[in-house]
């Protein structure tokens, strides 16, 4: 080893020990290598579409690159235990949606983890509401109406979702039992496939996105009855909200958020979420994400997870009552 | 709408000069990988689906588009010429084109490949352009009973069309039906026959076992019959075929395209359904059935015309109403979503642009198609002369990224590798794979609609015959069948199949 090698050793030994020493408190806040965004689903869904949206935006803001990459199967649980089982240092992050955050852990009994314990909310992304429609042949054009028809026709309705156990489900049913309508629950594989059932009239009602059901009321293929939450849509005006017309369950819909593993440090947590909310509010990605159909709602990390508690909750104990379970 | 209007909005996209660049490449993508036995369309989509993030929404799907209609034609090329079909479509195209090469007829079989499946490319355009509206409408018809007969009737045609023993065909389905059955039970939830493994909560993956079965498998029991390879000295001769040969194909190019622009609409079905209902129907309705499995040209022309219309037309449900019919389709789906394109019946009026653009881009792709496949037929020959042991692993290779590259997942890999043995033993008993898939596909969709059905029906059975297309199709599957276990045809049948 000449002079010269060694001489740069002791440089390169003396340099770690300096960094090393400074990392300690500073260090639990910065980036050192690329972060990678886990999607559990496959390319091409909502939560997809946000990840690829957000990440080269998240990326200039951390000075790291940003990885998105697709764990899909089992219904978001592979990848959501993928980061429940990284390592806690927030460079694994988790975009998913409520299937895998709220009615799974109530749905699946023996999931691989818990999803309050082994992730730490960062923060909500969006938030997308609901289309409640029927198909044109249904003579009833209003909520009561439909609820009047329903009376004087007892076993005439069938309601479409995406799933058993989906949120779609969930709420058909919350309805039917505060409310008392009689409906039939008919499952599909997913929104687009009961959408086109209650299209052709297989099915005759539908609560599903507001994204992919709105053509379909513009077009007069579908009959709008309402709109899940307390904003109305800006494309379908007319429509009434599920506050206005006093619904059992007001805020249903489908939403996004943001998670990392266990340990992740609260400092780091809270540089993720400031980042974040950096991103989701620059003007051209919330117009982005308003094409998507929902709105962005960001949160503080506690109030994300009171949000999660809430949910998990809430849609347990309708999974409970119904004894509906997928395992 | 007026018709012209429309593909001159869409020809003025699929013109651009980088629209006829990315067209090419799709066609040429789709070529390479029909010729290749073992390297399906539907794995080099998946593969290709990460680097169309960057593109535009129109350029992306008129390349995907490209790699699928584009193998259909590469696929005969190597039935023709070795005897293996390059894609499960060209399957029927070795019984006689085949035949053909070995009597010294190689240049007019594959002239007859191209042209057939040019012709039927450009007037399946035509009807997705002039049909787009109405076929959507019929597609509105079909709700749970209707699909349940549909699929019922898909598989018996599944096992009327299976090559050897009609008993193994149908256990051959049952088989493919049981595997089907595995995950997710969507009426209830219930999972089914997981064995407590997540990754097998939402089904075994198409895709895993399409590769393992007909990409790996098929490559290792081509391995195990190295005489095939010597059949690729088989001359071309001439290409263009002769005055007979021609008068004998124009009608039943036609007829193959009627028939596969029908059998493409319909979910489930697609080109390789096509190709084996027009190879039989050509065979029924010729007055000298007795050529087919020995060098007729009707049996390249048909079944060839109606792999091409039938990969075509099966665009007109997913453009249309954004529902795929089938796998190939179901990774355009997710091509558009990436995109920002929804799928569904609005694509046709907010984005005229991407849907005439697309429309307009297979015709181009058709031309290109013949330029790509007559003139440069020795050089895709040459590739076939590409030794196994170096093909081989190769393919192995693209076979386990494309697997991986789907889900991003080991497990899928491992599946594949697994279906890849059953395939190989299926093939070693002189079982089929093809009612195996069919089965495997079909058979989920006919528990699902059957169960909805009755659902919707609240439990009377009687509703698959009270509605008039239900009915139709289910008294067609019992004609079939009924003619299936007759001796009279059994033994006809069996000389359809002789090679």
């Amino acid at each position: 080893m000449g002079h010269h090698t060694r001489r740069l050793v002791v440089a390169a030994l003396a340099a770690g020990a300096l960094g090393f020493a400074l990392a300690g408190p500073a260090d639990a806040q910065n980036f050192t290598k690329p972060v990678t965004i886990i999607v559990p689903y496959a390319p091409g869904g909502t939560s997809d579409i946000l990840a690829r949206l957000i990440g080269p935006k998240l990326s200039e803001g951390i000075g790291q690159p940003v990885i998105v990459e697709n764990k899909p199967s089992a219904s978001g649980n592979i990848g959501a235990d993928f980061v429940a089982k990284a390592a806690g240092d927030g460079h694994t992050l988790l975009i998913t949606d409520v299937g895998t955050l709220a009615t799974q852990p109530s749905l699946v009994k023996k999931l691989s983890f818990d999803v309050q314990k082994d992730l730490v909310p960062v923060t909500m992304v969006m938030f997308s509401p609901y289309l409640f429609a029927v198909h044109p042949s249904v003579p009833a054009s209003s909520w009561a109406e439909l609820l009047a028809y329903a009376k004087a026709n007892p076993g005439k309705l069938n309601i479409a979702n995406s799933g058993v156990g989906s949120i779609q489900h969930l709420t058909a049913i919350v309805v039917q039992k505060k409310r008392g309508i009689d409906w039939t629950h008919v499952p599909y594989r997913g929104g687009a496939a009961a959408i086109r059932a209650v299209v052709a009239n297989e099915s005759n009602v539908i609560m599903n996105g507001a994204l992919p059901t709105t053509p379909f009321v513009k077009q007069g293929q579908l009959k709008g009855l309402a709109v899940s939450g307390e904003k109305r849509l800006a494309q379908l005006p007319d429509l009434p909200t599920f506050k206005e017309i006093d619904m059992p369950i007001v805020e249903t819909g489908s939403w996004q958020g943001f998670l990392a593993s266990k340990g992740t440090p609260p400092p780091m947590v809270a540089r993720l979420n400031a980042e974040l909310r950096k991103v989701l509010a620059i003007q051209e990605i919330s117009a982005k994400i308003v094409e998507l159909g929902g709105d962005v709602r960001t949160n503080t990390p506690d109030e994300f997870t009171a949000w999660m508690t809430k949910a998990i909750a809430e849609w347990g104990e309708v999974a409970k009552a119904e004894n509906i379970s997928l395992d | 709408m007026d018709l012209i209007g429309n593909l001159a909005t869409g020809f003025s996209v699929a013109l651009t000069p980088a629209n006829l660049g990315f067209c090419f490449l799709g066609a040429l993508i789709g070529t390479l990988v029909g010729v290749l036995p073992g390297i399906a369309p539907i794995t080099t989509i998946a593969m290709l689906l990460p680097f169309t993030f960057t593109l535009p929404p129109a350029s992306s799907l008129i390349m995907l588009a490209g790699i699928f209609y584009g193998a259909q034609y590469g696929g005969s090329t190597t039935a023709i010429l070795v005897n293996v079909p390059g894609e499960s479509s060209a399957i029927v195209t070795c019984l006689d084109g085949h035949q053909m090469a070995r009597k010294g007829r190689a240049g007019p079989a594959l002239a007859i490949a191209a042209i057939a499946s040019f012709a039927a490319g450009t007037i399946a355009t035509l009807i997705i352009a002039t049909a787009s509206a109405p076929m959507a409408w019929l597609a509105l018809k079909f709700t749970a009973p209707e699909y349940f007969s549909l699929m019922v009737l898909g598989l018996t045609g599944a096992v009327v069309l299976a090559h050897g023993a009609p008993g193994k065909a149908v256990a051959m389905v049952v088989v493919g039906l049981m595997l089907g059955l595995v995950g997710i039970d969507v009426n209830t939830g219930a999972p089914r026959m997981t064995f407590g493994i997540a990754e097998l909560g939402d089904g075994i993956g198409f895709v895993p076992i399409a590769i393992g079965m007909f990409g790996i498998a098929e490559l290792a029991v081509t391995l195990g019959r190295p005489q095939d390879r010597t059949l690729l000295d088989v001359k071309l001769g001439s290409l263009w075929p002769s005055r007979e040969e021609f008068r004998a194909s124009v009608p039943a190019m036609l007829r193959g395209t009627a028939l596969g622009s029908i059998l493409g609409v319909l979910p489930g079905g697609g080109a390789a359904l096509s190709s084996f209902a027009a190879y039989a129907f050509e065979k029924k309705s010729s007055k000298t059935p007795e050529r087919f499995g020995h060098g007729a040209i009707e049996g390249v022309a048909a079944p060839e015309a109606a792999n091409n219309a039938g990969a075509q037309t099966s665009f007109i449900p997913l453009l249309t109403l954004g529902i795929p019919g089938n796998a190939i389709m179901a990774l355009m789906v997710g091509a558009m979503m990436i995109q920002g394109v929804q799928p569904g019946p609005q694509v046709m009026t907010s984005q005229p642009e991407l849907f005439w653009g697309v429309i307009a881009s297979m015709w181009t792709g058709n031309l290109m198609l013949i330029v790509l496949n007559l003139p440069l037929i020795g050089l895709w020959v040459s590739l076939l002369r590409v030794p196994y042991r170096l093909m081989f692993p190769a393919i192995v290779l693209f076979c386990c990224i494309g697997t991986y590259s789907v889900g991003n997942s080991a497990f899928d890999v491992g599946v594949m590798l697994l279906f890849a043995l059953l395939g190989v033993f299926f093939i070693k008993v002189g079982a089929e794979p093809a009612p195996f898939i069919l089965g495997f596909i079909l058979g989920p969709l006919m528990e699902e609609n059957f169960r909805r059905a009755m659902m919707l029906s609240r439990g009377d059975p009687m509703v698959f015959l009270e509605r008039p297309i239900s009915a139709g199709l289910l008294i067609l599957s019992a004609v079939l069948f009924a003619v299936l276990v007759s001796p009279a045809l059994r033994s006809g049948r069996e000389k359809v199949f002789q090679e």
